[in-house]
């Protein structure tokens, strides 16, 4: 797993951007991933529209290109692959294409909300608009504890691997699946500890 | 009149739910202001007898010995209480450190005691001066190195200041520098302390009185430079006589 890929990249630029009250780039985003998805196809000027839009806070933004592409490279296939099967339907490639674009633009703005804003500061403008706290707690372990777990299994990962003498894929799902089991355990046991320090420190 | 101990642990027993036995007995009592060493090998029961400090082990407090806290009697109904005496610092610094920003973790503790607004914030800035990390408090935890997680870990308990802090295994995978700072870290606190370590050399500087458990028992409980002299009881419970001692005048 490639960890920094989740990294956001926040912090070290100080554009208008970056500066843009977090309320304001939330509100925007979802403006923006609303009105794509809503509008009945082939909504062309709104789709230029919002390119342009979102074109105009990249160059602002100051965010590498290749960066970008990365993050929209990784993601894609979660939403284009439910879809993929269109694409070779000579009838319904224009509707594959509508998707891609709109796919895109949708990731593209959750990228550029995502790293243009700290995480803290969405979580504090969902708790300013009342969402409940129980989601609010949810959100903030797992964005805390993602980095931790995937360093976990990082670390095992590299364990097997050092251990790892000849490349069988035979051998290597059941390993694989031993890993994500053990994965699992870690992580619960590592919730009980959690669980257990909050609780040393009044939780009521 | 003198003031109850700080901590007193009477006949405790622990049981895992596997039917293994943790804590097979245990007594001792802790004055307030001493700061005393917890010694034993891996699975002797010293985290399991941490954990009963503040209540968050057994699940049915008071059902196998007692422990009182600045004389109060740890019970269900008085767990808060005890929990704002007892500060707990934990071995795995990002077990503790769950919030997104340092601040947001440190301000924890204060928050659930009930405090609100520039009190918080103010708890929040000095803990973080005492562990001298004052401008740390927009910084996510896990960008974080082991050492600083580790004082931030402790500015968290230090915002609820408490009177008597626990610590497992404080130093462990710490560098000499970070084990250096948080040595003197340690030495400038003036609550009660329980250290529960492996680093010999802590316990030495630190501590005036050693607790040795093996295997759920205390096997040894006194001065600090008289216990750890006794290289035959040191071999006999997988410790070793430390390096600082074979030194009259260390160099």
């Amino acid at each position: 797993m490639k960890l920094h890929l989740l990294e956001p990249h926040h912090g070290r630029l100080n554009t208008v951007i970056q500066r843009t009250p977090a309320e304001l780039k939330l509100g925007g985003g979802l403006v923006i991933i609303t009105l794509t998805v809503m509008l009945p196809a082939p909504a062309t000027v709104w789709l230029w529209c919002a390119t342009a839009i979102l074109g105009l806070v990249v160059l602002l933004s100051r965010l590498p290109l290749l960066f970008l592409l990365q993050r929209l490279l990784l993601l894609a296939p979660f939403v284009l692959g439910v879809t993929l099967v269109n694409a070779f339907q000579p009838a319904y490639r224009a509707h594959w294409c509508w998707l891609v674009a709109r796919s895109v633009l949708c990731l593209l703005t959750v990228l550029l909300v995502s790293n243009t804003t700290p995480f803290s500061e969405v979580l504090r403008v969902l708790r300013r608009v009342r969402v409940p706290t129980l989601l609010i707690t949810t959100l903030a372990l797992m964005h805390r504890y993602l980095f931790v777990l995937v360093e976990e299994a990082e670390r095992m990962r590299r364990a097997r691997a050092g251990r790892t003498f000849t490349a069988r894929r035979r051998w290597q799902w059941p390993v694989l699946a031993g890993v994500a089991g053990q994965l699992f355990i870690r992580a619960s046991e590592r919730a009980e500890r959690i669980y257990a320090a909050m609780c040393a420190r009044g939780l009521k | 009149m003198n003031p109850p101990p700080a901590i007193e642990v009477q006949n405790l027993r622990y049981r895992y739910h596997d039917g293994t036995e943790a804590l097979g007995g245990v007594s001792f009592r802790i004055e307030p202001g001493e700061c005393v060493g917890l010694l034993g090998p891996n699975g002797s029961g010293k985290s399991t007898l941490l954990l009963h400090l503040n209540g968050i082990l057994p699940d049915e407090p008071g059902a196998n010995g007692t422990v009182r806290v600045n004389g109060a009697l740890l019970s269900r109904a008085n767990l808060e209480a005890i929990r704002r005496q007892v500060g707990l610092v934990f071995q795995d610094p990002d077990d503790q450190l769950f919030c997104p920003t340092v601040a947001e973790d440190v301000a924890f503790g204060p928050q659930q005691l009930g405090l609100v607004g520039s009190e918080v914030k103010h708890r929040v800035q000095r803990a973080l001066v005492q562990v001298g990390l004052p401008d740390f408090d927009q910084r996510t935890p896990h960008h974080l190195s082991h050492g600083e997680k580790r004082r931030v870990c402790l500015a968290g308990v230090l915002a609820c200041e408490p009177s008597i802090l626990v610590f497992d295994e404080p130093t462990s995978d710490l560098d000499p520098r970070g084990r250096r700072e948080f040595k003197a870290l340690l030495r400038q606190i003036p609550a009660t302390k329980v250290i529960a370590t492996h680093d010999l050399e802590l316990v030495v500087e630190l501590c005036r009185r050693v607790i040795v458990l093996d295997r759920g028992v205390i096997v040894a409980d006194g001065l600090t430079r008289v216990v750890l002299d006794d290289e035959p009881l040191m071999l006999a419970h997988g410790l070793e006589k430390p390096h600082i001692l074979f030194h009259r005048h260390p160099h």
